[in-house]
């Protein structure tokens, strides 16, 4: 067979990242959503001088 | 078996024209699936609340006894890596993924029986021995075939696989969460069945990997790219076999920058929430700690692509004395940020979330650290025995935060002011790490593999 016959698509290229890039996606997206809670942390609480 | 002799390395040589950017979805496949390990905590509850089902029985499991599911499915992983890893260079990647897939998989649908029976060595046994026998699989196994494929950048290739590892939890965690609560009846919890779903769930998504992975054919090079022609000292055009490699003081030295940056690395996750929350008492409460974790694991995964690439251009040996260098100082300041200081809680997010990129950072380098001293043809072995460090910085690490800041408290220190000795303790370590870095040199002509077995 030729090189170019056997050449990876790159439908293919891009569905094998999607497949990954999917569901890590998702887990980033949820572990922003949880993290966002820090920053609705009372601020004015957070930058008060010690005393 | 003829069965399975799709496994076969040779059944998984490259055709020409294949393209080498599958092998990064087919490394992150396996990276993605097994880094579930680190979500493991989210079954923690539920496991102790089987028979009273919302509400932990006399009868049922403690906390301090699931943890030992965890902590041996982690020792387990490292022994693994260390163990297979001179059959996986030889038996090739797809066969070492499969064999990952099957344990891993494996592991879920015993800790399944054992969870239906209320057997808990069943879980110590499933998940713990049997899938973290897995995890040390998966984690070396497309190492070197990544390596392989993209001569011009291992450390972008390489980082790209371990950051799935830091990626995997972030799956795992609300996948297991949404399972449980799906499965979960009057009578059930949901754990049991969210083990099989996910077991299969794993194993099908592995297989993407297995079925994707190829390994370049011999003298395969990327398209237009020719080797330098004077390479840097510190990168050997040659090969070092896995137990001269074992015998090198360049082992070594490596193994100490693995297991100081993980220890103290270790030393912010295995703390993280109650840290903030002491330091900055009366305005960190729970929920946003819990935002602080959640920051950390994407600055952990973050910094695995970030600084394994930079390392392509940097070289391996400048990054990790950034690494060590500026953790130091940083750890040296963190405590400087509590509220009995500076009370800057950005300030100290700031420095955590730097600190945990090099965390990252760190594991996702070694294996192109390894591969300019070593060479390419055992460096998932060699990996693997590095990996020993990870085991001992996972002992280490805990060990040392919780029993310093208990000494601490016990001779007076309050709460905030225990993190102190502690975080200044990790900036020492980091010190060893960067004389441990500093001493590397390229190793010596004795040790290399004959040109032609090479």
């Amino acid at each position: 067979m030729s090189e170019s016959s056997n050449k990876s698509s790159a439908a293919l290229i891009l569905f094998a990242w999607l497949l990954v890039g999917l569901p890590l996606g998702w887990g980033v997206y949820n572990t922003l959503l949880s993290s966002m809670k820090l920053f609705q942390a009372p601020a004015a609480a957070a930058t008060l001088p010690a005393k | 078996m003829a069965l399975l002799s799709f496994l076969d390395r040779e059944k998984s040589l490259a055709q020409p024209g294949f393209s080498r950017w599958l092998v990064p979805p087919a490394a992150l496949a396996i990276h993605l699936s097994i880094g579930q390990a680190y979500a493991f905590s989210v079954f923690k509850i539920p496991l102790t609340q089987l028979l009273g089902v919302g509400k932990s029985l006399p009868e049922d499991w403690k906390q301090t006894q699931i943890a030992w599911i965890f902590s041996l499915a982690i020792v387990i992983l490292g022994l693994s890596a260390a163990t297979f890893g001179k059959w996986l260079e030889g038996a090739g990647p797809r066969k070492a993924m499969f064999a990952s897939a099957v344990c891993f998989a494996l592991g879920f649908y015993i800790s399944y029986l054992g969870v239906l029976g209320h057997q808990l060595w069943l879980l110590y046994v499933g998940y713990g021995v049997v899938g973290g026998t897995g995890l040390g699989l998966g984690y070396i196994s497309p190492v070197s075939t990544l390596i392989k494929w993209f001569p011009d950048r291992p450390g972008l290739a390489t980082g790209m696989a371990i950051m799935g590892f830091g990626g995997g939890a972030m799956i795992g965690s609300p996948l297991a969460i949404k399972l449980m609560a799906y499965f979960r009846t009057p009578t059930d919890i949901g754990v049991g069945k969210t083990f099989l779903v996910m077991g299969t769930l794993y194993f099908v998504f592995m297989m993407f990997g297995v079925f994707t992975v190829r390994v370049p054919r011999e003298g395969w090079q990327p398209e237009g790219w020719t080797p330098a022609a004077k390479q840097s000292a510190m990168i050997t055009s040659r090969n070092v076999e896995v137990n001269a490699a074992f015998a090198t003081p360049q082992f070594w030295l490596l193994w100490v920058v693995l297991c100081t940056n993980v220890t103290a690395g270790i030393g912010i996750i295995e703390q993280a929430s109650p840290m903030i929350q002491e330091l900055f008492k009366g305005s960190i409460g729970p929920i946003a700690a819990g935002g602080f974790v959640g920051l950390l694991s994407l600055f952990n995964m973050g910094g695995r692509f970030f600084w394994s690439s930079v390392s392509d251009y940097m070289g391996r040996k400048p990054t990790y004395f950034i690494f060590f260098a500026l953790a130091a100082l940083l750890y040296f300041f963190l405590p400087q940020t509590g509220a009995n200081h500076l009370n800057n809680v950005k300030l100290f997010v700031a420095i955590a979330a730097v600190l945990l990129s090099m965390y990252g950072g760190g594991f996702a380098t070694i294996p192109a650290y390894l591969r300019d001293m070593f060479g390419t043809h055992h460096v998932s072995a060699i990996h693997g025995r590095l990996l020993t460090a990870w085991s001992t910085a996972g002992v280490l690490g805990p060990v040392l935060v919780n029993y310093m800041r208990e000494y601490q408290l016990r001779h007076g220190a309050d709460k905030a002011s225990a993190y102190q000795g502690v975080l200044h303790v990790m900036a020492g370590l980091l010190v060893v790490g960067f004389i441990a870095n500093l001493l590397v040199r390229p190793v010596a002509e004795k040790h290399w593999l004959a040109e032609r077995n090479a």
